[in-house]
Parts: C-alpha cells; sequence; structure tokens
C-alpha cells in the first residue's frame, strides 16, 4: 500500500480508538471502567486523549504534506495529460474494428453524449470533460484547504461564556454591548423554547441588531455570533433598610450572607424548585433540572444575635432581620450566552472552499475526461481506466442492431 | 395509516422473494411480477412517507425509525431509477433485499411522532440528513453488487463477461456518488453544528464515524483510480464498507451516544 493509504489508515485507527474509548475523563474512571492494567495502557498511549495527542497531530500533517507534494508534482503531468489527449486522439491506431456502417451508429451515440467532435486527418475525434482532468488536483486542493482555512477558524475564534439577566446590558471588550431585554423557558403555547430576545449595539451605538435567539438561530453582527447556550434561574430578594428606607433588589445565584452590620442578616443557600409534604406534615425538597420551578422555595439562614435558623420561604414572605426586611421574590429565568467572535474574511473563506469541495468532486466523477477517435473501419478510446461505462455503452450501442 | 408501512415491507419481502426465485429459474414472468410488486411497495411507502411528514409538519427524517425509512426509500428509488435507465435485472435483485431489510430493521425502531426537537429545527436538517440517506443507500447498494459480483464469480461466470463488467463499473459509480453525497452530509452537519453548539466539529462518535466511512470509501477511491484495482478485490471492499455504514447508521447510536443520540 501507498504511504498515504497508510497515513489515511492510521488516521482511521485513531478515529475509531477516539470513539471507542471514553475520552478526557479522569484517571479513575478508565480504571474503574477498563481495570487497571487497561486503563494504564489507555493512559501510557494518550487514548484518553486521542484527538488533542501529539502523535494525531503529526499524523494529520505528515497526511497534509503527503498530499501536498502528491499534488504539487503530479499537477504538471495532469497539466500535459490534459493538453496531449487531443492531439494523441489524432495519431492513435484504432484497438477496436468497426464493420460497414457502425462508424455512423458510434458516432451518432458520442453526439447524443454531448461529446464535441473535431476533425483530424481525416478522422473525427469526439472529446469530453478535458476539464476533469483536474478533479483531482482540485479536491486535494480543498481538502487541504478545508484543514487550514477550518483550523484557522477555529485559532482565530474568541469566545466567551456569559450569563446575563434579564434587563442587563453586557459590554464588550471593543465596546460593543449586547442587552438581554427578555429570556423565556417556554414559549406562548408551552412548548420548551429556551429563547433570549437581544439587542446587540456597536461600539459607537450607531448600527444595531434585534433578534430572539434560540438553539440553530444565533444572532450575527459585525462578526460577532451570539449564541443562545445554557439557562438557569436564580432568586431574588427585595431588601429594605428599615432605617433609611432604602430598597435594592438583588439577584441570588450563589450562596451568600446579605448583612448590613456583618452580624445579623439573612443566609441564602439555595433555591429549590418544589416541594412535597409528607402524610405526617413534613416537607422534602425536590432538587429538579427540568428548568420548571413551580413551586420555588427558598433555602434560607436567619442569622439573628449569634443564632441561625433554619427557614423554608417562599416567594411573596418577608423575614425582617434587625433593622433590614428580606422580600423573597418570584425567581428569575436568565440565559448563559456563548460570543463568538469571528474574522469575516475566514468564515467566507471557510463556506467557499466547502463548495469547492463538493464541486471538485463531482468533477472528479461526474466529468471524466474522455476522447474518442473514429475512423471509417475502428475506434479508440483514450480515458483513464475507469471509463468501463463509456466501452460497455459503445460495445452494447455497437451490438445492438446487429 | 401505519398499516401502509407494514404493507410495504411485505410488499417489498414478496418482490424480493419473487425475484431471487424468477432470476434463479431464468423466470422472466416471476421476474416481471417482482417488478410490479416493487413498484407497488415503493408507492405504498412514498404515500406513508408523505403522510407522515404532513402528519408531523415536518421532513419526516427526524429519528431512527425515520431516517431509516429513509433509507430504504432511497434504496428502492434508486433501484428503480437504475433498473428504468440500464434495464438490467441484477440492479432489482441487489436493490430489491436491501430496501426490504433497512425497512424492516425501521420496523423494530420506536414509531411514535415526537415534535421536533429544538436542535433538530434547521434549514441545513434537510440537506444533512436527506443527503445522508441518500448516500448510504448508494454504498448499500453498492455492497450489495459487491456480494453480488463475488457469487457470480463462485458460480463460475454464471454471466457474461460484460455483466460482470458492468455490475463492478456500477458499484464504483455508486460508490463515487455516495462519497460526494456523503461529503454533503459531513460539510452541512459542520455548519448546522455551528449553528446550533458554535462548534464545527466536536469529534462526537456519529461525526467520527461518518468520518471514518467517509475515509474508508476515499481508499477505495483510490484503490481503483490509483491502482486500478478491479474486480473482485474492489467488490470485497465494497461489501466490507457497508458494514462500517451500517455502524455508523445504527451501531454507534445504540453503543456509542452523544450529541446525535436523540437520533435513537
Ligand atoms: C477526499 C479525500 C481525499 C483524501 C484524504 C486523499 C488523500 C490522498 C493522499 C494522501 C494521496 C497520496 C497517496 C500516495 O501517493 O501515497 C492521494 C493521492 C491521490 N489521490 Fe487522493 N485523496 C482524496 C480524494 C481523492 C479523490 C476524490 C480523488 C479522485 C479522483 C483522488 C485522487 C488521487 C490520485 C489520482 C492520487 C495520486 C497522486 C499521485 O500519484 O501523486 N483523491 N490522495
Amino acid at each position: 500500500m501507498q504511504f498515504g493509504m497508510i497515513l489515511l489508515v492510521l488516521v482511521i485507527a485513531c478515529s475509531a480508538a477516539g470513539s471507542l474509548i471514553v475520552q478526557q475523563r479522569e484517571p479513575m474512571e478508565y480504571v474503574n471502567r477498563y481495570g487497571s492494567q487497561t486503563a494504564q495502557l489507555i493512559l501510557a498511549l494518550k487514548l484518553n486523549d486521542v484527538f488533542s495527542a501529539p502523535y494525531f497531530f503529526v499524523l494529520m500533517a505528515a497526511l497534509c504534506l503527503n498530499l501536498t507534494l502528491c499534488s504539487i508534482l503530479r499537477l504538471p503531468r495532469t497539466m500535459k495529460a490534459a493538453q496531449q489527449l487531443r492531439t494523441n486522439a489524432c495519431g492513435v491506431q484504432p484497438t477496436s474494428a468497426l464493420e460497414q456502417g457502425q462508424a455512423d451508429r458510434l458516432c451518432g451515440l458520442l453526439k447524443k453524449r454531448h461529446f464535441r467532435c473535431e476533425e483530424c486527418d481525416g478522422r473525427k475525434i469526439y472529446t469530453k470533460n478535458l476539464f476533469g482532468f483536474y478533479g483531482s488536483f482540485l479536491t486535494h486542493l480543498s481538502f487541504l484547504l478545508v484543514l487550514v482555512v477550518g483550523a484557522a477558524a477555529v485559532v482565530t475564534a474568541q469566545v466567551t461564556d456569559q450569563t446575563v439577566m434579564p434587563g442587563e446590558t453586557l459590554v464588550l471588550d471593543d465596546g460593543a454591548s449586547i442587552t438581554v431585554e427578555a429570556f423565556q423557558i417556554e414559549d406562548a403555547t408551552g412548548k420548551l423554547d429556551y429563547a433570549s430576545q437581544l439587542v446587540m449595539k456597536s461600539a459607537d451605538g450607531k448600527r444595531e441588531a434585534a433578534k430572539q435567539i434560540r438553539v440553530n438561530e444565533p444572532l450575527s453582527f459585525e462578526g460577532y455570533k451570539v449564541y443562545q447556550q445554557t439557562y438557569g434561574t436564580a432568586g431574588s430578594v427585595l431588601i429594605h433598610n428599615n432605617l433609611n428606607g432604602a430598597s435594592e433588589v438583588m439577584t441570588l445565584i450563589e450562596a451568600c450572607f446579605l448583612t448590613l452590620d456583618g452580624k445579623n442578616g439573612m443566609f441564602f443557600q439555595a433555591l429549590y424548585p418544589g416541594y412535597v409534604t409528607d402524610a405526617d406534615g413534613s416537607v422534602t425538597l425536590i432538587t429538579s433540572t427540568s428548568g420548571d420551578y413551580s413551586d420555588p422555595v427558598y433555602d434560607v439562614l436567619s442569622v439573628s444575635a449569634g443564632m441561625m435558623t433554619p427557614v423554608l420561604a417562599f416567594p411573596g414572605e418577608t423575614l425582617t432581620i434587625g433593622d433590614v426586611s428580606f422580600t423573597l421574590q418570584d425567581p428569575v429565568s436568565y440565559p448563559g450566552l456563548r460570543i463568538k467572535h469571528m474574522n469575516t474574511a475566514i468564515l467566507g473563506a471557510l463556506y467557499a472552499v466547502f463548495l469547492l469541495m463538493v464541486a471538485a468532486l463531482y468533477l472528479c466523477f461526474f466529468t471524466v475526461p474522455v476522447a474518442v477517435a473514429v475512423t471509417q473501419d475502428g475506434y479508440a478510446v483514450l480515458a483513464p481506466k475507469t471509463q468501463t461505462g463509456l466501452l460497455i455503452d459503445i460495445q452494447s450501442c455497437l451490438e445492438e442492431e446487429e | 395509516m401505519e398499516i401502509l408501512f407494514f404493507a410495504s415491507i411485505v410488499v417489498y419481502f414478496a418482490a424480493t422473494m419473487l425475484q431471487a426465485v424468477g432470476v434463479a429459474l431464468r423466470k422472466e414472468k416471476l421476474c416481471r411480477a417482482a417488478r410490479i410488486a416493487f413498484a407497488v411497495g415503493f408507492a405504498l411507502h412514498t404515500i406513508f412517507t408523505a403522510w407522515r411528514g404532513i402528519a408531523a409538519g415536518r421532513l419526516p427524517l427526524a429519528n431512527q425509525f425515520e431516517f431509516a425509512s429513509g433509507f430504504a426509500w432511497s434504496a428502492a428509488i434508486m433501484g428503480l431509477v437504475l433498473y428504468a435507465r440500464l434495464k438490467q435485472e441484477w440492479v432489482l435483485t441487489v436493490s430489491m433485499p436491501v430496501a426490504f431489510l433497512v425497512l424492516s430493521y425501521a420496523a423494530f425502531q420506536p414509531m411514535e411522532i415526537k415534535e421536533l426537537m429544538p436542535a433538530l429545527r434547521s434549514t441545513w436538517f434537510a440537506l444533512h440528513i436527506g443527503s445522508a440517506t441518500f448516500s448510504y443507500a448508494a454504498f448499500a447498494i453498492a455492497g450489495g453488487l459487491g456480494a453480488h459480483y463475488l457469487i457470480q464469480l463462485k458460480k463460475g461466470h454464471a454471466e457474461s463477461e460484460i455483466r460482470m463488467k458492468q455490475t463492478d463499473y456500477m458499484a464504483y459509480r455508486l460508490i463515487c456518488l455516495g462519497f460526494l453525497l456523503l461529503t454533503v452530509v459531513i460539510l452541512s452537519g459542520a455548519i448546522w453544528a455551528e449553528q446550533a453548539w458554535s462548534r464545527w466539529w466536536s469529534w462526537d462518535p456519529k461525526e467520527t464515524w461518518a468520518l471514518i466511512t467517509w475515509i474508508l470509501y476515499a481508499i477505495y477511491l483510490h484503490q481503483r483510480m490509483r491502482m486500478k484495482w478491479q474486480g473482485r478485490r474492489m467488490a470485497w471492499f465494497a461489501v466490507i464498507a457497508v458494514f462500517c455504514v451500517l455502524f455508523t447508521f445504527a451501531g454507534v447510536n445504540k453503543l456509542l451516544p452523544g450529541l446525535h443520540s436523540y437520533a435513537v
């Protein structure tokens, strides 16, 4: 087997290993799954992270190099072959004999197949798809370009994940801003939707785009793409200072101690989506991950005079601790956004090379170059060996009417 | 309407049997009956698929059942079109069992119509999955032609030299078509993944196995075009490669869940 094909077989072997063995887990998980000896082997060969292992990069690099060299070395030969096909057809000796009248029938078949006809030294030369000579070169070129431009697209993209509360605005490093106007888990009909209504503005505030984003429908704006990536639900509390009358609403995402004097206050532990009351009246909290907060319960500690009292509070309830009142609010759902900045030229190039690859393969497979020289008593087909189809057609055409 | 689905399986089976007996006994009448049955089965299958699309309000290719049914439908239409063009019995001898077996596999999958999950609501969906059904069907028929070639060879050239060459060549052309379509599947999948999850490629098992299948067929094409392999060796290759297609199609969903696990 040739070197290039061996490299391709090795890519298959690595990919198969990378999909059959779970990737990027803790070493202990491999020991539990496969036993300690196999786990050692997996870790030593880096089969736990094949696609970022150095040998995988070396393999891909070798494949690219081999393909580049093959294609470059072959190109002059390809160009020469493309030019010479017609000349060769002019001088070639017929390889198959034609009986009386068969030449016309053959010419008819070739014309029907959209061959171009030329006269040369008293014989007819039929050619088709001469550009197809470049099919495999273009296929290889497009394959290399997909790898190179794809790698450039991945390396140059800047990606940040950010949670933004509805009503808040996130200002990016270059001054552009994203405002989350609203976020909904379900649409009006009750179907799961996970959609954020966004407004994105350029740094100078002159240009803006608004869109409701959801899976598959990111917002694209001046090289940015904003994705609806995750979501979460947070608690919310209205804090009222009874001494000076000041109020403030705070979002409760993580455990925190809300206090004015550092001693007395409310310690927020967690927000639960629901609860069940047992026959004896005791309450069991539910930890569901479905995103549905049907009966939300706040698990808090009331901290006062050095005493901590656990409290289960419902939205609307107020806890007054010292001089501060804490009124627990309905929970708010918020989106986790992924903000990706990509060079638009690279993105355009990537789409272009994708198209080039499909076009090149089409050229390779469906526009196979061929020339047929026809004299009164014989013919010859000049084409790659894979043109068996044409040879069969010619034979059947000649046999048919005999 | 499910009755249409089961009716098409039965009719495809009848067509396969009639064709097998007709070819074995060289009875043209039986082969003609098989062709008619196959066309009827295909018509029933088409009506069922169209009904399901209308009932679901989307392209009926969203889960393993629908995808398998689409795969069988693609194999049937490819067989019928090739037969219409080539008028060669062996095209149907191979595509009939492919359509029957794949549709029977579909019958073992959960059939209820489910709402399309958000990640599948995309314009790339039609291109990505539509090309996959045709690509798999092309590879499966090519594998069937490979098997047919090997059986004929074993029988000691029961078919004429030209017929053997035609079978060999047709398998190669179908692999070219399947390869082109699989390229479209992979590229449109990458664009879609970027739209849905912001990543072009994540080495998810389904992606990885589609790539493995693609490389395997690239090797087939190189051996054919560069090393001028033909006949027996290529027939074996086409047969063996079908197992890789089948693993990508069904095995990955069952054994290696990942981002594509909705397809179970
Ligand atoms: C699609 C993915 C493809 C990959 C990854 C690929 C890879 C390669 C590699 C690595 C080689 C070098 C082999 C060697 O000389 O050792 C090669 C050679 C070659 N490939 Fe491809 N190829 C692809 C597609 C195609 C297609 C579709 C054609 C179709 C016509 C093709 C035609 C050729 C030819 C003619 C050579 C010989 C080059 C020479 O002799 O220098 N390749 N390919």
